[in-house]
């Protein structure tokens, strides 16, 4: 692997050739701001938070789509480059619903983190507010455009599932929104309810509807979890407050198949008052509760073990 | 020691009489929203969130200023309830800025967490905002009182921990505010920056004013520590957001003072990252002063010490010890004047 040495911030650093200014940095720990970034899908240079000074190179290139080269002079925190982001958040926020109060995504919210970080507080520009009907007719998840920041994390994510793709741009403009074949509801898509699109939203527009009302991350501890439905052996991060599970976010978005919808609601039966913990016989017609020595047809193996022991 | 059994939420519990039904509920893990009660604070029943209900009483009382009482039937959680918790809350958040996705509070603000638990958007009601100037004329803490909910809590922090009683409410009905008398800045009060009143905000009114942009509660990690300014022994959190200490909080368990500290323990702790911190010893040659090696300038000091000792008498020299230090250090330095040197000039920053 070639090695190149750049400069960030006045110190060199090296970076592999063929990695993105972003990389590079993140490698490095300095940090850089992005909304449309995962580094699980490639680059779309959508959001334009990520830009850089490189000296050079005309205007304010985004790094996670800039290749480094050697001898690069970057400035990544310069007050051209700080306000330029500020704007980029200025005029995001100016039509954005500032429900951040009682909004399920908060504390978990990029734009909210980054807002915060760069005193963005939604008053210079007061833009003009969408009214998009929020999409709760499934069960899942909580859809609601007037949030959405058009970053395209979520089409990304769902092309990457085999067979879905459900989700695309479609309209233009101030008018522009993530939407499915004909614009209808979830429920009348081909999702199917993966929620990959629901951990990689930056924002509150694709929100895990069970989790509503229960707790926000801060209230919350995670835990990296192997689901136990099926073989595949998926990874994802179980959420719990005060002790009890209240729902599951998807680990990655893109590698193989990270969460199915088995994995994610099934966190509920564990609470489920209609689980039972002992095998039942079917006796002429009707279920009995017996023991498993019974059920597993071992009779009274665990009395005579014991017996031995006394 | 008299015991009262009663029923909260259908579960029988017995405490202690003169409880009230609000410690009787935290007792026995039972949760209740409150906004002005603080176990270090006299109750002031004024927010009226703590409300439940209870068997033969009129109206819903507020369980922070009812006591418990033989047999006495509690619900916390029933619809009449949660109701009237959601009303108050709709009325609080009416004309409070709702400004969250920046406020510095939040994360640790009571009203945005009743306000998500009982869901209160602030659209029921929209009331007249309030357009008070923001005193942050002082480098500690930053008023906003246009998020104040009027709770109270500040002031009796200012009285009963701080025995200060710069604030206090003034106006009356939409008008009130709670400041230091005449309406005066925080800067101009004869306030000393202790923060008791900061720690006990329920909301985005009063803030660290050294933490704002810094980072929120949910991106620190706490870390209980004891004061190092005195021999007291006050303990606070530092707050460290990637490795880098961005100011203190009060613990409400800290075993010496509980959550009053003064203003150089809650706001002297940017010392840490000063860069005019002086990290190692420095000694005058040719009238500059250059840093050295602990080594050298403790040989140094002995050396001219034992100088001044033999040339001038064990009394031309003299001691000042520091509250920066602990009790056993301070007994070293004066057994080390009155032992080894042989004099009785020792004295203490806070003995004068």
């Amino acid at each position: 692997m070639e090695l190149l040495t750049l400069m960030i911030d006045g110190e060199k650093v090296s970076a592999p050739k063929g990695a993105t200014v972003l990389e590079a940095c993140r490698m490095n720990n300095i940090p850089i701001p992005t909304l449309c970034h995962d580094p699980a899908l490639s680059p779309a240079g959508a959001c334009r938070m990520c830009v850089v000074q490189i000296e050079g190179m005309r205007n304010l290139p985004p790094s996670c789509v800039t290749k480094v080269m050697p001898g690069m002079k970057v400035e990544t925190q310069n007050s051209k480059v700080r306000n330029a982001r500020k704007t980029i958040l200025e005029l995001l926020v100016a039509n954005h619903p500032l429900d951040c109060m009682t909004c399920q995504k908060l504390g978990n919210c990029s734009l909210a983190e980054y807002a915060y970080e760069y005193g963005v507080t939604g008053k210079i520009y007061e833009g003009e507010k969408r009214h998009l009907h929020i999409d709760d007719a499934n069960p899942y998840i909580l859809r609601d455009l007037n949030k959405c920041i058009l970053c395209g994390k979520c089409i990304a994510t769902c092309e990457a599932v085999t067979e879905r793709n459900v989700i695309g741009f479609a309209y233009r403009g101030f008018k522009a929104k993530v939407s499915t074949f004909l614009d209808t509801d979830l429920k009348d898509s081909d999702c199917v309810y993966c929620n990959r699109c629901v951990a990689i939203c930056p924002v509150g527009a694709l929100m895990d509807k069970s989790m509503i009302g229960k707790g926000r991350a801060w209230e919350l501890t995670t835990e990296e979890a192997t689901c136990t439905f099926c073989e595949s052996g998926c990874k994802f991060d179980i959420n719990s407050r005060n002790g009890k599970v209240i729902g599951v976010t998807a680990k990655s978005a893109a590698n193989g198949r990270p969460l199915c919808l088995k994995g994610r609601i099934g966190s509920d039966f564990k609470y489920n008052p209609e689980r039972t913990e002992m095998p039942f016989i079917n006796q002429d017609g009707e279920f009995v509760q017996v023991t498993w020595s019974e059920f597993l047809g071992l009779g009274n193996i665990v009395e005579k073990i014991n017996s031995l022991t006394e | 020691m008299e015991y009262f059994t009663l029923t909260i939420d259908g579960r029988e519990v017995s405490v202690l009489k003169g409880t009230t039904v609000l410690e009787a509920c935290r007792m026995h893990d039972i949760p209740i929203p409150t906004l002005c009660q603080d176990k270090e604070l006299t109750p002031s029943g004024a927010c009226r969130l703590c409300v439940v209900q209870i068997e033969g009483m009129r109206n819903l009382p507020p369980s922070c200023v009812t006591q418990v009482a033989q047999g006495m039937k509690v619900e916390t959680q029933s619809s009449k309830v949660r109701n009237a918790r959601k009303t108050i809350l709709e009325l609080l958040v009416a004309n409070h800025p709702l400004d969250c996705m920046t406020c510095q509070k939040m994360g640790n603000c009571s009203l945005a967490e009743y306000a998500y638990e009982y869901d209160v958007t602030g659209k029921v009601y929209q009331g007249e905002p309030r357009h008070l100037p923001i005193d942050d004329t002082n480098p500690f803490i930053l008023r906003d009182p246009n998020k104040c909910i009027s709770c109270g809590k500040c002031i009796k922090a200012c009285t009963e921990i701080q025995g200060k009683s710069i604030l206090d409410f003034s106006f009356r009905g939409f008008e009130t505010q709670v400041g230091p008398a005449f309406n005066l800045s925080y800067q101009e009060s004869d306030c000393d920056f202790c923060g008791s009143c900061v720690s006990v905000c329920p909301v985005g009114a009063l803030v660290e004013k050294q933490m704002v942009g810094k980072g929120r509660s949910w991106e620190v990690s706490k870390v209980q520590t004891t004061c190092p300014f005195c021999g007291v022994g006050c303990n606070f959190d530092l707050n460290v957001k990637d490795g880098k200490v961005i100011g203190v909080t009060s613990n409400p368990e800290a075993p010496v003072n509980g959550k009053a500290l003064c203003v150089k323990g809650r706001f002297g702790m940017d010392m840490i990252h000063s860069p005019h911190r002086v990290t190692t010893p420095l000694i005058r040659k040719d009238g500059v002063l250059v840093p050295a090696e602990w080594d050298e300038a403790l040989d140094l000091i002995a050396t001219k010490l034992g100088e001044i000792k033999t040339n001038y008498g064990p009394n031309s020299i003299a001691a000042l010890s520091s509250a920066h230090c602990t009790n056993e250090e301070n007994y070293l330095m004066q057994k080390f004047m009155r032992a080894v040197i042989g004099t009785n000039n020792i004295d203490h920053c806070a003995r004068t």
